[in-house]
């Protein structure tokens, strides 16, 4: 079967049935739950111990208002993380390029921090909108920049993760195919080119443990700024 | 992953509790329809202590077992599975974890497929399996080749160089996060004995120190015996000493009278005798000196011109 450079971020369907269901549900099978031993196997170790200091790590700048947000973004960021990572895997489907659901992780998560921070403190979050030490004259037109940047920062955030991934993705499959149609032509270049798709290999999974990272860093900031 | 738990519900549930659940779902059913015609809020808050996912999932749970219990299959299914059961069904006590992961071989192929193939195909068997199979594919074009095989090529170089070379460190980083729970909680226990120990010894060394406070008393008492010794003999001597004194007084009192009395007699005598002394007695002596004096002289002088 011909496959289509795009076939592979179409929403995946089994005659007629919508499978992205499976695909958000079915990396969880991946992580081991915890047990009531003290000591466990490695992998639980290991997970336990990421879980935790991630979740330090995370949370260190904030005050005890946000650590309520600790369970969320947490598991926001092993599940953007596990994600990604799989859809390097050949003939995957990675949810996180569909700007839908990114859009749909981004805006809501912006929008709660958006309307805490309001409801909780509105001067404060209003605040926000005029950095320090700005000269007086410049005071009207930083505020409209300011709100503009505010009101970009869920389309950024959802954007930024679709873009990386589907790039390097779209990458990944053009340049392989070039190694795919080099290699009886030119088998020099073809190897060149291949040495090139690893290291782009390598970038990738790369981008996709730090998109991940930097999804949930800038939405535990936006949090640290209202909370 | 212990789901064993709920099986033994399952298997537990009997017709009296099943109909009692059936008779608890429609009690609150029949609860909250009565709310929506009269709107009171007490009676929801009773009703929603217990929830109404809490029914529900007991729904499924009946409904399951209901299945079980009744139809053709009924509960020999349960029965059934049991031969494929690896673990034990039990939580407690707490089986021990194995040592170590299951074998494989390559790092991804069981060692099982190996062992179940090996007596009718022997050592080859799974490769020869492995490598029909993937021809197999290839051939009729079941897989084909295309772009993305290289680009599973290249994460499949990328993940197997890295759990080949990172494995070891990860596992061994993993086995130390272990290690450093046990040796906090060893350590604790340690801390306990060593100062136990040393408490226990402690002791011994006091009740050591008690048995020679016997020998310190009895040094002490010697001490003393002989400060009072010592005393007592000075004490004797200052006595003779003074005794001494006395007596030596008296012994030259008595010496310093006889020598008065024994001077006094000799000049008594002295004096009667120059007393008696006539001057006749005088003047003989004085002749005789001088007659006596001249025969000296003469007799030096012959012996000095001699």
């Amino acid at each position: 079967m011909a496959l289509n450079f795009f076939d592979q971020f179409m929403s995946p369907t089994y005659m007629g049935i919508p499978l992205m269901a499976l695909a958000l549900t079915l990396p969880w099978l991946l992580y081991p739950t915890p047990t009531t031993r003290w000591l466990n196997n490695r992998l639980l170790t290991l997970q336990s111990w990421f879980i935790n200091r991630f979740t330090q790590q995370l949370l260190m700048p904030l005050n005890v208002g946000g650590h309520k947000w600790a369970l969320m973004l947490t598991s926001l960021m092993m599940f953007l993380f596990t994600i990604n990572l799989l859809g390097l895997l050949p003939y995957t489907f990675t949810p996180t390029t569909q700007l839908s659901l990114n859009m749909g992780l981004a805006v809501p998560l912006w929008l709660a921090t958006v309307i805490i921070g309001m409801r909780n403190q509105p001067t404060a979050a209003l605040g926000h909108l005029l950095p320090e030490g700005t000269p007086a004259l410049l005071i009207p037109v930083l505020i409209i920049i300011e709100t503009i940047s505010l009101f970009i920062r869920p389309l950024a955030l959802g954007v930024r993760l679709t873009a990386n991934l589907t790039a390097g993705h779209l990458l990944i499959q053009l340049i392989a195919t070039a190694v795919y149609v080099l290699l009886p032509m030119m088998t020099t270049v073809a190897l060149l080119t291949a040495t090139v798709l690893f290291l782009l290999t390598l970038l990738e999974v790369a981008v996709a443990m730090i998109q991940a990272y930097v999804f949930v860093l800038l939405l535990s900031l936006y949090l640290q700024e209202n909370v | 992953m212990c789901r064993t738990s709920q099986s033994h519900v399952m298997t537990r549930l009997r017709f009296n509790e099943i109909s009692r659940y059936f008779f608890a779902i429609l009690v609150s059913l029949w609860r909250r329809v009565q709310i929506g015609r009269t709107g009171t809020r007490t009676t929801a808050i009773h009703c929603t202590g217990c929830t109404n996912s809490d029914m529900l999932s007991r729904l499924v749970f009946v409904s399951a077992s209901a299945l079980k219990s009744s139809g053709p299959l009924g509960a020999g299914l349960v029965q059934a599975s049991r031969c494929l059961h690896t673990s034990p069904q039990t939580l407690a006590p707490v089986p021990p974890l194995p040592e170590e992961g299951g074998k494989t071989r390559h790092g991804i192929i069981p060692e099982e497929i190996f062992q179940f193939l090996y007596p009718k195909t022997g050592v080859t068997g799974p490769y020869m399996l492995g490598t029909g199979l993937l021809l197999y594919m290839l051939s009729k074009e079941i897989y084909v080749i295309n772009h993305e095989t290289f680009a599973a090529a290249c994460i499949g170089i990328v993940i197997i160089y890295g759990t080949k070379k990172f494995g070891p460190s990860v596992a061994a980083f993993a086995d130390k996060l272990n290690e450093d729970k046990v040796a906090k909680a060893q350590e604790v226990k340690d801390l306990a004995t060593r100062s136990l120990t040393e408490a226990i010894q402690e002791e011994e060394k006091e009740q050591w120190r008690v048995e020679g406070r016997g020998a310190l008393f009895d040094a002490k008492r010697n001490n003393v015996q002989m400060l009072l010794e010592t005393n007592h003999r000075e004490r004797l001597h200052m006595v003779t000493n003074e005794v001494k004194k006395r007596l030596d007084y008296q012994i030259s009192l008595q010496n310093l009278h006889r020598r008065m009395q024994q001077e006094h007699l000799v000049d008594w005598v002295e004096k009667s005798v120059i007393k008696s002394i006539t001057p006749q007695q005088e003047k003989e002596s004085i002749a005789k000196c001088i007659t006596d004096l001249k025969l000296l002289a003469k007799t030096t002088q012959a012996k000095a011109t001699a």
